[in-house]
């Protein structure tokens, strides 16, 4: 009974900001002199109104699910890894070097542009852990910082020696990826690919991990309280590097996916310019970091930036007012900390 | 080599680090204070865009700066009574704080002016550009000084005049070390009666103001237009550039020449074709490699501390 009373209580929060970021969006279209119901009508039909909007939101959400699962790890274990983008970016990069130039079958390909993507994308993270392990430097500013060092090399890479000159068009971009390497698609005809199971693969892997291992113990244990988790025996700069580790290998495969599935080349902009790292982020915010959660978030963010587009297409209000939402929905979670601090509050007194 | 630094090249680092330093100022007072304002990017464009408005509405370009200095201070606000008064994580708070700027920025773009991307007036008039009287007389280095140093907006001699006098208040006053004071050791601050909590709302005010003026630096000093985003990361540089400086005024426009003077330098190696990647990645190596000189101060720990979890 506790525990479906648990459970209720925790789906009870983001339902109530979701609701207050509805009213939030109600009111912005209402200023615009919109028909709140009637826009959100065609914000849902967007998102979900039909087999083609609904497997387009999926597939927007597969890089955000990857990135919020990364972000929820390195959170739980109290690190504010804030370098999603740089380790998208990079683990895209790669992918995309990898599935052109690795000699062997396409199976092979594939395999080998995911696991360079999840290396890459690790190992850019876990030097930012290496860093605050080993200099105190602080985790959430080195993230931040190699962010832009990533996107920049990356950008240097597509700009010269990687450079696709078959084309006309002079955009900074690789070549073409053979056709046979690429991530195949869940139904022909729709934007949705084999990377959405890769996110749900993720997902549950993740999950488990987090509450059936020792290792998701000690992370947990040590996100909650760093001082008992080391008089417990927690290594915490092994742990920190593990766990910076899986959550740029996420980001990463975040990056190898969009190129695989979507995009067929590393193009520069194409990831940062959606702003996945940060929805990723946003998702995790708004799940409190519990991995299933998180995915849930992120096709919930995912489907506000479509169904904007939808809204946009259709009726008179712009699409910003999906992003007025989310942006209430993570202004009321941030004040949810409160809540639980003024009950504490109060049973310390009482 | 010398096509590449001319005067024309030191006049322009001039102008693009003008919104970063004051953004990077509002940061480091945060920073004093005990909190990361992860929100500069936010506060920036939401100053840029209420410039516009309010010069646009007003047809005054003061009032749009007055009104620029009003709107990030009210976001400011809003950023203050969430992390100090509902404990709210002044992380979370700030990245959300980005989103909402951006959000409602581009939509009152659209609401107020009905169009899409930028907003453009013709019979707006940006900020005046100043002349400095004398400075062509000095002999020798009068011709290169003035082509470096005048014919900038008034915000741009502000920034300069603020980085001294927030010096001065940091270190030399008694509010400027109870500052200090209440970043550094709230608890021991707070027992000798020092109001913590209206210290860190002032600070954050004072972000506020500072980021407006930011803001309006940017869309009636460089160019008289506003654009979706046009930020453009511009405060999570000054963020990076007040961890560079160490939250010391002086430092800080020290570290937002280096990044200013990387992407005067980048614009130029641009229009000689040249690979522009490295140099505007220097000033990010720096930090990093700075870091690890400078070891994490105190008042950085604190907001470590309080940061580290994000629960």
């Amino acid at each position: 009974m506790d525990k479906v009373k648990q459970a209720m209580r925790s789906l009870l929060q983001p339902l109530l900001a979701i609701i207050v970021g509805l009213i939030v969006g109600a009111i912005a279209i209402a200023v615009v002199g919109g028909d709140i119901i009637e826009t959100y009508k065609e914000m849902w039909k967007g998102a979900f109104g039909s087999t083609f909007f609904l497997t387009n939101t999926l597939s927007r959400a597969t890089p955000i699910i990857l990135i919020g699962l990364g972000v929820a790890l390195a959170f739980r274990a109290g690190f504010f890894n804030m370098g999603s983008e740089g380790q998208m970016v990079l683990g895209a990069l790669s992918a995309a070097v990898a599935a052109l130039y690795i000699p062997g079958p396409a199976w092979m390909k594939l395999i080998a542009a995911l696991i360079a993507a999840i290396i890459s994308g690790g190992i850019w993270s876990a030097l930012a852990g290496w860093l605050d392990a080993k200099f105190r430097m602080n985790l959430l500013i080195t993230t931040l910082l190699l962010n832009y060092i990533a996107v920049l090399f990356a950008g240097y890479f597509v700009a010269y020696p990687l450079k696709d000159k078959t084309g006309s068009a002079a955009m900074a971009q690789t070549a073409m990826i053979d056709k046979s390497v690429w991530l195949p698609k869940l139904f022909s005809g729709m934007s949705l690919h084999a990377g959405f199971v890769l996110a749900l693969v993720g997902m549950l892997l993740l999950f488990f991990y987090m509450k059936y291992t020792v290792r998701g113990f000690e992370t947990r244990m040590l996100g909650a309280n760093p001082l008992f988790a080391s008089y417990g025996g927690v290594e915490r700069g092994k742990l920190m590097l593990i766990s910076m580790f899986v959550s740029g290998g996420f980001a990463g495969l975040a990056g190898a996916v969009e190129v695989l599935g979507t995009q067929y080349r590393y193009i520069e902009g194409s990831l940062t310019t959606p702003g996945y790292a940060w929805s990723g982020i946003m998702a995790t915010l708004l799940a409190g970091s519990h991995p299933i959660g998180t995915a849930a978030a992120a096709i919930l963010i995912a489907a506000l930036q479509t169904g904007g587009m939808g809204m946009e297409r259709n009726t008179e209000v712009p699409l910003e007012v999906s992003e007025i939402i989310q942006a209430a929905l993570i202004l009321f979670v941030s004040a949810r900390f409160t809540y639980t601090f003024i009950k504490r509050r109060k049973k310390a007194r009482g | 080599m010398e096509q590449l630094f001319d005067v024309s090249l030191f006049a322009s680092t001039i102008r693009m680090i003008t919104p970063i330093l004051l953004a990077a100022l509002g940061g480091a007072i945060c920073a004093r204070v005990g909190l990361f304002n992860v929100g500069l990017e936010g506060l920036v464009l939401i100053g840029a865009f209420s410039a516009v408005v309010g010069n646009h509405f007003t047809g005054n370009v003061w009032m749009g700066v007055l009104f620029a200095i009003f709107c990030s201070m009210l976001f400011s606000g809003l950023l203050a009574y969430l992390s100090i008064n509902l404990r709210a994580n002044v992380i979370v708070v700030g990245i959300a704080l980005n989103f909402l700027a951006a959000g409602l920025t581009t939509f009152a773009l659209r609401a107020l002016f009905n169009v899409k991307g930028a907003f453009f007036d013709k019979d707006m008039v940006g900020l005046p550009k100043w002349e400095i009287p004398f400075l062509k007389d000095i002999p020798v280095v009068g011709n290169v000084l003035d082509g470096i140093l005048s014919g900038h907006s008034p915000l741009v001699y502000l920034s300069f005049v603020l980085v001294i006098g927030l010096q001065f208040f940091m270190f030399k006053t008694v509010t400027g070390f109870r500052l200090l004071a209440a970043g550094e050791n709230p608890t021991a601050a707070r027992s000798l009666g020092i109001k913590v909590t209206s210290i860190q709302y002032g600070a954050i005010l004072l972000c506020g103001v500072f980021c407006g003026l930011a803001g309006a630096q940017l869309s009636l000093g460089n160019v008289t237009m506003f654009t979706e985003n046009m930020t453009a990361g511009r405060g999570f540089i000054a963020l990076v550039a007040t961890m560079l400086g160490q939250s010391n005024p002086i430092g800080v426009a020290g570290s937002s020449l280096l990044f200013g003077f990387m992407e005067a330098l980048s614009v130029r190696l641009q229009g000689f074709s040249l690979p522009t990647h490295f140099t505007s990645m220097v000033p990010y190596v720096v930090t990093i490699l700075a870091m690890i000189v400078f070891k994490d101060k105190s008042y950085l720990q604190e907001a470590r501390k309080a940061n580290e979890s994000s629960r």
